[in-house]
């Protein structure tokens, strides 16, 4: 079953584009095409709103939290080509860095599993991928990926920290010299997973099996299987399940489903076990895997139709 | 798998009531099962980002949570106390292999099913309480699902847990029906509360009820108040009732002895029945019927029975007592058939049938599908398991079924408030991945009080989660220093034993001493006895603290030494050796010689040390300010207290000299 809990109105001008807890799970952040991202304190089903970051000059489109153990930092990517990394010092936010190299649209960000320090990957419409990280100085340096993706990347996405291969070892020293690895998925149609080598980024592997634009990709959280999983979903209404045994460089595809419309997000749970998607179908659906190896819907989040129906509450309404 | 397609074509339906939500949905996870939902569509974000405004209504974000059905405050109940059960269970391992394992697991199951009807009865309760039509409804389906589990869980029991040598069942599962079958019970209430009991409508209804539910005892005395009672049917009736024969395991008869004498009486009925005893009333004519396990009359008598298996129970009571646990499969299709045939079946029903069909397997995954009701197939499923009723083997996920459903349920704990603790004590039984579950978890744990984090550590301490557990005071340390908390930063870094971050709050610590001349958090500091060795940081901010408490006390010699001692061991760093000469300017100017020749030789070693790096660096040893101006300003004052140190020194030095000379 699944309630609706609580109904925050964030007071946006316009379309929200992405919500993000922070890792606490006290603060959420919004973005959208209002050019404004804002932070509420979402405490005991309460909402508070705290700030309104401004800076942005396009729609802001996605956002990510770095791993509290680097402080509140926030980045934020937008039609204005700028990524911006925003960090709270006692209660107060501010710019921490912003990042302009790209020549067009930013379209999605991710911040590294933080073992690997902080680490930013950016994709954007001008067909690049850039990686931004810090060694904690205050200087920020970026390595470029030219060309990930004619005409554009839309969605990045990291790889767990934990050699798929060294699952078995238990005791958790395993992370030292894990390679990083991240899948990205844009508009020429493919996945892409890129690995780090030599203080470079090179392509490692090319999944093509979507006919149309890639919108969005999403790497799942290990859970000990020695073995990796993607999902991707596309304009061409289909979401794909790309997995690796981990011995080989093979990934093999399954279409988990194809929908009646454009699908745009995948998303893992936190331990993987459930794929969250959503596209222009007006519908979420959450999906799982059997025992018997076949992915099923579990349950599915509909629009409604303007009444109310059984078993909702009214605040919906609001 | 047939019963997968189902599922896939019928997913759980919830309905957001938001027209904004006409142009898209776009949903992200929070923790655990939380998610939040809004609308939104993606556009073309190069070429048309304009498709993407003007949407001035879409400002609202739903935070949804899967899975919620326990965190209710009557559920969470049931998630407690059998929370409690399955740990017991876990531990439990029989004394001897065999025989004795039985009773205690059959006093598991029981217990399971004790908590779930504590908890209908909480539910009824609330539904009778609440007044909202929604708040009800909920508890109204809530009651129906865990009827329905005590229903199948009581069934289970008596199929795979409390076996009988014998194999005979129809005691127990008339026991069974009775819990759950209560309607007949109601109407014998009802009727005896009126003047003339037999004129209630219900009357003869309860009384049929009670002989279908073998209740023989509450059966005839509702038939004793009736006014008739005297006459010779009604007497002839009593006869047969109390002398019908009931199988008990207890009473040392054995099966053949049991079926003759029951033959006999059946016979006995049957001739009653020929011979037209009841003519002159149908209604004692019908329970004759029923006593003769005449088929007729279970399907004249369905609406009494209200469902196949109680007709079937009832059936087999007066038709076959005596049936084995494995043969009741073949009793249920004329039952099933009476009710409309396979296809009225309700999940409930297919549930119940694959029970009695022996199909553990079908009767988890049916289960598992009917409202994901996750606490009753994990637990189920584990006692089985135990129960040695399961084979264990390896699915494709890569454990066996009974870890796949505890992780399922552990899973639909984890996003809430407090249930999660519990949650994490379930994966603590999971062989395979709980594990990596754990990891995950505590990874993403919102750590929004100290106090959660404090528990959080302590999960991950007693599980060896080194990484996870460093990462937590990583995170709890670095927030208390944002926060302007150095006492407490230095307590998280003390608990996960981070030496650099450790050295850096020691630093903090001096820094503020240098800006301030005082301490904060005292006590923390004078109480971290060997953690202080830590760092060399640490252990000389300890040290300095201690040397100000001497100081305080009045112990000048014992402070004197041991300010020496932190110079001479180098353990005080550089930068802070001018503090440390100072300190001792107090000291030197007593009028007691506190430092002897030897010792004041020695701050002039240091001093001049001191110096001499002074004049050979260009850098000024202390944090100085970018501008030249204020940074020769300070050197200049940094000097002009050298210069008073060396004065001081040599002027004790001479009375040291003095005194040591005189002691001879």
């Amino acid at each position: 079953m699944v309630s609706v809990m609580n109904t925050i109105d964030t007071g946006h001008e316009d379309m929200i584009h992405d919500a993000q807890m922070d890792y606490y799970g006290v603060k959420l952040a919004t973005c959208s095409s209002d050019r404004s991202v804002k932070i509420f304190d979402v405490r005991n089903g309460q909402q508070t709103f705290v700030t309104a970051l401004t800076g942005h000059e396009g729609p802001v489109w996605q956002l990510a939290w770095a791993h509290p153990m680097f402080g509140n930092l926030l980045a934020s990517c937008s039609y204005d080509r700028k990524v911006i990394i925003w960090k709270e010092t006692n209660g107060k936010w501010d710019k921490l860095h912003e990042h302009s190299n790209h020549d067009s649209s930013v379209n999605s960000v991710s911040w590294a599993p933080h073992e690997f320090g902080l680490m930013l990957a950016c994709g954007s419409s001008d067909g690049s991928i850039s990686v931004i990280s810090t060694t904690g100085d205050g200087a920020w340096d970026y390595k470029k990926i030219p060309d990930a993706h004619t005409i554009g990347c839309n969605a990045v996405s990291w790889a767990p920290a934990i050699n798929p291969g060294a699952l078995l070892d238990q005791s958790g020293g395993s992370r030292q010299n894990v390679v990083k690895r991240f899948v990205s998925g844009g508009c020429d149609n493919i996945v892409k997973i890129w690995r780090e080598q030599d203080e470079r980024w090179v392509e490692e592997q090319k999944l093509e099996a979507h006919s149309d634009w890639v919108r969005d990709v999403a790497w799942a959280p290990s859970i000990g299987l020695p073995k990796s999983i993607i999902a991707s979903c596309s304009q061409d209404c289909r979401v794909i399940i790309w997995s690796n045994d981990g011995t080989s460089n093979n990934w093999t595809s399954k279409v988990l489903h194809k929908f009646n419309d454009v699908v745009w997000h995948v998303s893992w749970s936190v331990t993987g076990n459930i794929l969250a998607v959503s596209g222009g179908d007006n519908k979420v659906s959450l999906w799982k895997e059997t025992l018997e190896n076949q992915w099923v819907c579990v349950s599915d989040v509909n629009k409604g139709q303007g009444q109310l129906t059984e078993g909702q509450s009214s605040e919906q309404m609001s | 798998m047939e019963t997968m397609a189902e599922r896939e074509e019928e997913p759980e339906v919830t309905v957001i009531n938001d027209p904004a939500c006409s142009i898209g949905i776009k949903t992200t996870w929070g923790f655990g099962n939380q998610l939040f939902l809004f609308a939104g569509k993606e556009t073309d974000k190069l070429s048309d980002p304009e498709g993407a405004t003007g949407f001035k209504g879409a400002t609202h974000i739903y935070e949804v949570v899967r899975d919620t059905d326990m965190h209710d405050p009557i559920t969470r109940k049931l998630v407690n106390e059998s929370h409690n059960i399955f740990l017991n269970l876990q531990k439990f391992e029989p004394e001897s292999a065999g025989a004795s394992k039985k009773p205690q697991l059959v006093k598991f199951s029981r217990n399971y099913r004790c908590v779930i009807r504590s908890c209908l009865q909480d539910l009824m309760a609330a539904v009778e309480t609440s007044i909202e039509p929604q708040v009800k409804q909920k508890y109204e389906a809530q009651l129906q699902l865990f009827d329905l589990t005590e229903l199948v869980w009581s069934l289970c029991e008596i199929l795979f847990v409390d076996t009988l040598p014998g194999g005979v069942i129809v005691i127990k599962l008339l026991d069974w029906l009775r819990w759950h079958f209560t309607d007949g019970e109601r109407q014998a209430q009802d009727a005896m509360k009126e003047d003339v009991p037999e004129e209630n409508e219900n009357y003869w209804q309860s009384v049929w009820s009670f002989v279908l539910q073998g209740r023989i005892d509450d059966a005839r005395k509702m038939l004793s108040v009736h006014r008739s009672y005297d006459t010779p049917a009604f007497q002839s009736i009593d006869e047969l009732l109390r002398k019908m024969p009931i199988f008990t395991s207890f009473t040392g008869q054995s099966l053949a002895e049991f079926d003759m004498k029951w033959r006999h009486w059946r016979d006995e009925c049957r001739r009653r029945l020929e011979e037209n005893e009841y003519a002159t009333n149908k209604n004692l004519n019908t329970i004759c019927r029923i006593l003769s396990g005449d088929d007729d009359v279970f399907i004249e008598l369905r609406d009494v029975c209200a469902s196949w298996y109680h007709m079937m129970v009832s059936k087999l009571l007066y038709q076959d007592p005596t049936v084995k646990i494995h043969d009741l499969q073949y009793h249920t299709q004329s039952c099933i058939n009476a009710f409309g045939g396979n296809s009225q079946l309700q999940p409930s029903d297919n549930i119940l049938l694959a029970a009695i069909e022996f199909d553990i397997p079908q009767v988890i995954n049916l289960s598992s599908t009917y409202k994901s009701n996750w606490w009753f197939v994990a637990h189920l499923t584990d006692l089985l398991q135990h129960c040695g009723q399961l084979e264990s083997r390896t699915l494709h996920f890569g454990s066996n079924l009974r870890e796949y459903l505890i992780l399922e349920y552990a899973s639909s704990l984890m996003s809430h408030d407090s249930l999660w603790q519990i949650g994490i004590n379930y994966l603590d039984h999971c062989p395979e991945y709980g594990r990596q579950y754990l990891g995950h978890y505590m990874d993403s744990l919102p750590l929004d009080t100290e106090r959660k984090a404090q528990k959080a550590l302590r999960i991950c301490e007693q599980r060896n989660l080194q990484e996870q557990g460093h990462s937590i005071c990583k995170v709890m340390g670095m927030r208390s220093l944002h926060n302007g908390r150095l006492g407490s930063a230095l307590s998280w870094g003390l608990k996960s034993k981070d030496v650099t971050f450790v050295t850096f709050i020691a630093e903090r610590f001096l820094d503020e001493y240098t800006e301030n001349g005082g301490f904060s958090n005292v006590d923390l500091i004078d109480n971290l006895g060997s953690e202080m060795l830590l760092s060399n940081r640490l252990t000389f901010l300890g040290k300095y603290r201690e040397f100000h408490k001497l100081y305080e006390d009045g112990d000048f010699i014992a402070a004197a030494s041991l300010l020496l001692s932190l110079l001479s061991s180098r353990m005080a760093p550089r930068k802070f050796w001018l503090t440390l000469l100072t300190d001792a300017l107090p000291l030197l100017e007593r009028d007691q010689v506190v430092f002897n020749s030897q010792q004041t030789y020695e701050l002039m070693h240091c001093l001049e040390e001191l110096n001499l790096a002074q004049r050979y660096s260009d850098k000024p040893t202390r944090d100085m300010p970018d501008d030249p101006k204020a940074a020769k300003g300070q050197t200049e004052l940094e000097k002009e207290k050298s210069e008073l140190m060396k004065l001081a020194l040599a002027r004790n030095l001479a009375r040291a000299i003095v005194e040591e000379g005189s002691e001879i």
